[in-house]
């Protein structure tokens, strides 16, 4: 990532070539279109090209700080309008047939991958789904009030309650 | 781990508070006026933009669940061909380079403390403006530029104006078009008169147009723009404009 903020371009093929894979699948979980993905994943590139000097080593693994950057950009790009939202079908996603090696290799933290899972698991099971709807399918509070068919500020109310208590557990972890 | 204190948690919007908008924008949950707020915070406020990122880095895990998958061949070229493209060539771009280069590297130092300047000043007029019958023409004849960086995103809106020939050059490289919105660019006149359509941008090009002396006339560094969300064929005469989705100011360089 250093090297990229110099303007070495190999360094930015290098990159492209390791993590693709795994941005283009979050791009298109949320996405859900080939192609908007495909372009949704071309921005993050050029981006990260044109700013590179935005990554903190500091404060992230570059492949966590990647993750959210790309769901980042592909959820700017689903609420623009065009894309249907809603949830992909999974055989759209097209998995690689065996590509479990590379996956492994770019797990993004184990520990806190667990963490994660450990307070969102400590969760009602209702809040759990919602949260994890806004996360993979890129919903807003609207949409999934809609689905649970629940007016809007119940469902803000389950959420932020979800997301308190996440952020306390979180915290939790983070002074033990 | 989770205490009861927080059941009557109240729905509203004005009880949330910064941590909890921040994993909202984290999540992907917000949308309109709500976005907006969150990343105009972003520019201005450093201990919402550290929780942003806090939220980030922990849901970020959450993506190893998602498969991965391959994209096109055609993908790494075009990123290869947009990033080996040169800057588009006109007279005066060339000519403007070197100019631009030192207000970039200026630019780049104070982008933070510009951020929050140019949000500051949208909100509050400036007064002390040159009187509106003094033409700033005249005044003015270095190029302006004004950058309007797309909050929540790494892409930014750069606009020149050249008072020579009264052309303004609007580079929307790397933004691209969705096809249900068009984005119109709208200036300020700094003393407070009637808001003046820019036109509406082209995504991923420069582009080029020639002003009318009742906009010339308005354009001096200090003027800010902003730049709207609209629908397709930009605002209709007959509504307001959409939400603001950019912002900046020109400035001499």
């Amino acid at each position: 990532m250093l090297r990229l903020a110099d303007g070495d371009k190999t360094a930015l093929e290098e990159i492209y070539h390791a993590t693709r894979v795994k941005l283009f699948g979050i791009c298109l979980r949320i996405l859900g279109d080939r192609k908007e993905a495909e372009d949704a994943l071309q921005d993050v590139y050029i981006n990260l090209w044109q700013r590179a000097d935005r990554y903190d080593p500091a404060r992230a693994s570059p492949i966590a700080w990647l993750a959210a950057f790309a769901r980042n950009r592909a959820i700017d790009r689903l609420r623009t309008g065009k894309v249907r939202g809603g949830a992909v079908p999974v055989e759209e996603a097209a998995p690689l047939a065996d590509e479990a090696p590379l996956a492994e290799a770019l797990l993004i933290d184990l520990e806190r991958n667990a963490q994660i899972h450990t307070c969102l698991g400590a969760l009602d099971e209702r809040t759990q789904i919602h949260i994890r709807a806004a996360f993979f399918e890129g919903k807003t509070y609207a949409q999934l009030a809609d689905q649970a068919g629940v007016p809007l500020g119940t469902m803000k109310s389950w959420i932020r309650r979800g997301l308190l208590r996440l952020r306390a557990c979180l915290e939790a972890s983070e002074r033990a | 781990m989770s205490s009861e204190q927080d059941d009557n948690l109240p729905d509203t919007d004005e009880a949330r508070d910064d941590s909890l908008l921040a994993a909202e924008w984290s999540l992907g949950l917000l949308e309109g006026e709500d976005l907006i707020a969150a990343r105009g915070k972003q520019a201005s406020d450093p201990d919402f933009a550290w929780r942003k990122e806090w939220w980030d880095n922990w849901f970020a895990p959450l993506a190893d669940e998602i498969p991965p998958a391959e994209p096109s061949a055609q993908v790494w070229e075009r990123i290869a061909s947009a990033i080996a493209q040169p800057e588009p060539r006109s007279a005066e771009v060339v000519a403007l380079k070197a100019r631009l280069k030192t207000w970039q590297m200026v630019s780049a130092v104070t982008s933070a403390a510009a951020a929050i300047a140019v949000m500051i000043s949208v909100f509050s007029p400036t007064t002390t403006s040159v009187a509106p019958s003094e033409p700033m023409v005249a005044a003015a004849p270095a190029p302006l530029v004004a950058v309007l960086p797309i909050e929540g995103t790494a892409l930014r809106l750069d606009v020149t104006f050249i008072p020579e020939s009264d052309q303004l050059l609007v580079a929307a490289i790397g933004l691209s078009a969705d096809n249900v919105h068009d984005h119109e660019l709208w200036l300020l006149p700094a003393d407070g008169g009637d808001v003046q359509s820019l036109g509406i941008i082209t995504p991923g090009k420069v582009q080029r147009s020639s002003l009318s002396e009742q906009i010339t006339r308005n354009l001096a560094a200090g003027a800010q723009v902003l730049l709207t969300r609209e629908p397709l064929g930009g605002k209709p005469a007959d509504a307001s404009p959409g939400p603001v989705v950019a912002k900046g100011a020109f400035s001499s360089v």
